[in-house]
């Protein structure tokens, strides 16, 4: 398993990403998925980013899993107070301009881009689990 | 990302290169902003060379739609890769915010 914890800020996200992008690599992932693993994971890290420690510092901790060779599963944990994404409601995406609600579509793209996502509180952890199979 | 900004015939092109996520958004948002004050109506954005786009971005250009819309002014986008293109698709903004293959296209639609 690799792991690699940073301060929750935003000058610390390529990094960040950048070490999941290594992990889908080694598993041979080809260029469009590991664009959509790439904009799955910045979703998921600007949400622990911006909200998981109400403007106090904090660290993020990304956790590539070892799976087998057609997947790749990688844990992002935080230790905010209690926080599900994905219990937030999808967008509206029939609403037009004008009824369109700006923001909201962070988790909504992670749950389009992953193959799996799971959430679980692990004592004081916010767990989000992100999986890919590479077809 | 670099932004590179051109205006004719009353319509203002913003042709962006790069990755528009939540580390670079800020500097399209000023620009845009900045443009939106002149009050202008006619905007295309070239996504030509546009690698990655992120929520971050869609927030930008949806805000940006909105006030174009309010102002019954005309906001298009050109030549979209097909990763920003599926991830526009997936949002539901293909739908919202008119897309062109052809730069010559967008900028008619827009005049």
């Amino acid at each position: 398993m690799l792991i690699k914890k940073m301060p929750a800020r935003m000058e610390n996200l390529p990094e960040l990403i950048s070490f999941i992008n290594i992990c889908a690599k080694e598993k041979g992932f080809d260029a469009g998925s590991l664009s959509r693993i790439q904009l799955a994971a910045e979703e998921a890290l600007v949400n622990v980013i911006m909200h998981a420690y109400a403007g106090s510092e904090g660290e993020v901790e990304i956790c590539c899993l070892r799976s087998d060779p057609l997947s790749l599963t990688f844990e992002i944990r935080d230790n905010g107070p209690f926080f599900d994404p994905l219990t937030l409601p999808q967008p509206d995406l029939k609403a037009g301009v004008a009824d369109r609600r700006v923001g909201g579509m962070g988790v909504f793209l992670v749950r389009k881009m992953t193959d799996q996502v799971l959430y679980r509180r692990e004592n004081d952890v916010n767990v989000l689990i992100l999986t890919f199979f590479n077809r | 990302m670099e932004i590179i900004y051109s205006q004719d015939q009353g319509i203002t092109t913003f042709s962006v290169a790069g990755r528009l996520d939540a580390l670079t958004v800020q500097e399209l948002e000023k620009k845009v902003e900045q443009w939106l004050s002149q009050g202008e109506s006619a905007l295309v954005i070239d996504f030509e060379k546009l690698e990655y786009i992120s929520s971050a971005g869609l927030r930008v250009l949806l805000a940006t739609a909105k006030k174009m819309k309010a102002r019954n002014g005309k906001m298009c986008l050109a030549k979209l890769q097909s990763n920003v293109k599926e991830v526009f698709d997936i949002s539901g903004f293909s739908s919202i915010i008119p897309i062109f293959d052809t730069l010559g296209a967008a900028r008619d639609a827009a005049k």
